[in-house]
């Protein structure tokens, strides 16, 4: 690989932090801008020796072979049988809210998101690790990825071009799950809204029910982005199988991250060696739990528009650090 | 020469993902801030814990670890919950450990937490004989309650449950009129109201009563119950409230002597009766009417605890009754938590 090659590769990188950064200025609060117009500043400065070439270098170079193996990669998924198994069985099961949602008396629209919702996640996630584990692997086992690597197309391209045909995947199943599980819950939920009849008062108020169930799968889509992300990194380092049991574990793991930080709070008697320790492991772990905004949709409580734009990008920056660290695992590896 | 140039432009990635992780620190902290504002940070139950049983610390870690699933987990132990009812195994030690499970799963979802408390202070109270047994199922169902509210302190569903727990089994009533209170300040049906008015007349305390009878009817012109209730307080039992307030303790007694010859079993003219003696000091006479009162009614558990607390004042061997055990015990920790020493002696103004 030529430093040429390389540097365009770390290019990339820094124009999605700082897009990234932009984004996120806009939506900062006064105490943290400080802290991000120097990020914006540093990242302009970076920006710099590219501004002149910087439109012909991007479509004209840097991004068609990405779309190519994107596309490829799109086409080649959709084929996967298991992947078709788990998108027909996650619709039953999001169709069976309709019914299953009566067996829970005074709890039915309950019972419906937590199908709904769940299901669109858990089949979600399954899809996420289970093809972004075999992405990169599959290629390496038919050893077509010698005949790509040998065309004018850098592992990082070939590493985004997979990350985005994978993701492409994943969004276009769970795109499907969550329309059909929208029409369920667009149907049934006037049901059941007033279900309280011993007491008249509301069982559940649905002022902003609608609009939060599909905010909640808007957060489910970048969360899944981060599992693929992982997932196909996890792969550039190990062998599938043990890549999906690792992607299922940070997943669970960064779900109670926040009992890490509890854990090394001092105010709690954390030892100064449990502070480092599991203070570190909060600060390095995906905080998966973000992107549940459950709570809300059952409270019928607003969730701003600026709230949800910070989580969405949290979740970029997982996605940028994640691939960097795929990057360059699989710059090092043999192939 | 290449090598060297792949090391570091290596040691230069992985720089970069340590200053792309500092810089999420912010983000993450911000988001954290947010979520933490609006009740959207993920439960963190070890805090709201008031059991520390295994199961609970079961169910803490499971509902951490499933994080976003953990509610569709919750809604399936739910149905296995229900095939317990089915085979008859409701009142198993393992339903219940179940139920506490899903609690914590879902914390957010009432029924559960509402199931759990009456599955403890009535289903389970029953199944025992021993009174020291009971008063503990008693106070790990208003403990789940408790913990109930502590996750859904802006539903008025769970301070309800516990109140009515207070009102019907324990018979706390000023216990249960607190709790009936913080119901009534989010959006509720419109009998909380009265059910504090009845709370109050069965202590027995009748002005309070009234007030609350007197805003039912405010609220609802039409409310026959509270007006038939306001009728009956002010004609049978107000005088002697008065008398008694000015210390005309045998006026008092007359009047509800009176009461009590149109209706001699009339738990409400005992109640009133045993509490005039009270407050004369005439403990002896106090203790026979609430013994009356005891014997006349099955479930009158108030009487039944205010015979033991009276005992216990004059010295006599104390029945021991499920309630008021409970009601000691968490006195004891009351004074143990004020920091008080020496023998538990009720103070009259206990009572």
């Amino acid at each position: 690989m030529t430093s040429r090659n390389i540097l365009a590769d770390v290019y990339w990188f820094i124009i999605m932090v700082i897009l990234a950064g932009l984004i996120w200025f806009a939506f900062s609060s006064d105490r943290m801008q400080a802290v991000y117009i120097a990020w914006g500043i540093i990242g302009l400065a970076l920006l710099i020796p590219l501004a002149r070439n910087f439109p012909t270098y991007f479509f004209g170079r840097l991004m068609p072979p990405i779309w190519r193996v994107a596309r490829a990669t799109f086409h080649e998924a959709w084929r996967r049988r298991f992947l078709n198994g788990i998108l027909v069985f996650a619709l039953l099961i999001i169709l069976s809210s309709w019914v299953l949602a009566y067996l829970q008396p005074g709890a039915e629209l309950k019972m419906l998101i937590d199908i709904g919702l769940g299901a669109t996640r858990f089949f979600g996630l399954l899809i996420a690790i289970f093809l972004g584990t075999r992405l990169i692997a599959d290629e390496i086992e038919r050893r077509t990825i010698h005949t790509l690597l040998a065309k004018p197309v850098t592992r990082a391209q070939f590493l985004f071009g997979k990350f985005l045909g994978g993701y492409a995947t994943v969004f276009a199943n769970m795109l499907v799950m969550a329309i059909t599980f929208y029409i369920v819950f667009a149907i049934k939920a006037p049901q059941f809204k007033n279900i309280d009849p011993e007491s008249g008062a509301t069982a559940y108020h649905m002022d902003f029910m609608y609009a939060n169930i599909a905010k909640a799968l808007g957060l489910a889509f970048c969360e899944t982005a981060v599992l693929v992300a992982l997932a196909v990194t996890a792969s550039t380092v190990f062998s599938w199988i043990f890549a999906a049991i690792f992607s299922f574990f940070i997943y669970f793991v960064g779900q109670m991250s926040d009992f890490f930080r509890q854990l090394s709070d001092p105010d709690r008697g954390a030892s100064a060696v449990a502070q480092v320790l599991l203070g570190t492991i909060y600060r390095v772990l995906p905080h998966f739990e973000i992107f549940d905004i459950r709570e809300a949709i059952l409270r019928d409580q607003v969730v701003p528009w600026e709230v949800l734009t910070k989580h969405g990008l949290q979740g970029l920056m997982y996605v940028v650090v994640i691939m960097l660290i795929g990057y360059l695992c699989f710059n090092e590896r043999e192939v | 020469m290449r090598l060297k140039q792949m090391k570091g432009y290596q040691v230069a990635g992985w720089v970069l993902v340590l200053g792309l992780m500092v810089l999420l620190q912010p983000i993450s902290d911000s988001v954290n801030m947010d979520r933490l504002v609006l009740g959207l940070r993920s439960p963190t139950p070890v805090t709201k814990l008031i059991e520390f049983d295994p199961t609970a610390i079961t169910g803490v870690i499971a509902g951490a670890i499933l994080g976003g699933f953990r509610d569709i987990a919750a809604s399936m132990l739910w149905f296995k919950t229900q095939e317990y009812w089915d085979s008859g195994q409701g009142a198993s030690l393992k339903s219940l450990n179940l139920m506490r499970t899903v609690t914590l799963l879902d914390p957010h979802w009432l029924e559960p937490w509402r199931i759990t408390g009456w599955h403890l202070c009535y289903n389970l109270y029953v199944e025992t004989e021993d009174p020291a047994q009971r008063a503990e199922f008693l106070r790990l169902g208003i403990n789940a309650l408790k913990e109930g509210i502590s996750w859904n302190p802006d539903r008025y569903d769970l301070y309800m449950e516990l109140g009515w727990t207070f009102f019907d089994k324990v018979k706390d009533f000023p216990e249960a009129a607190k709790w009936l209170g913080a119901a009534i300040q989010f959006e509720h049906p419109e009998y909380i109201e009265r059910l504090i008015a009845h709370g109050w007349e069965r202590l027995p305390d009748m002005p309070k009563a009234l007030d609350w009878y007197d805003y039912c009817i405010k609220r609802d012109p039409s409310d026959g119950t509270a007006h038939g209730a306001t009728l009956t307080i002010r004609e049978r039992y107000m005088w002697a409230w008065r008398f008694m307030e000015e210390k005309k303790y045998d006026a008092a007694i007359d009047e509800i002597n009176e009461a009590l010859a149109m209706a001699p079993n009339s738990s409400l003219a005992l109640h009133m009766k045993g509490h005039i003696y009270e407050a004369a000091g005439k403990y002896e006479q106090a203790l026979d009417v609430w013994d009356l009162a005891a014997k006349n009614a099955a479930l009158d558990f108030h009487a039944r605890t205010k015979v033991a607390q009276i005992s216990r004042i004059l010295g006599r061997e104390v029945p021991e009754y499920a309630s008021d055990i409970y009601i000691e015990r968490e006195k004891a920790k009351e004074r143990k938590a004020a920091g008080a020493t020496g023998p538990a002696v009720p103070a009259k103004q206990d009572f």
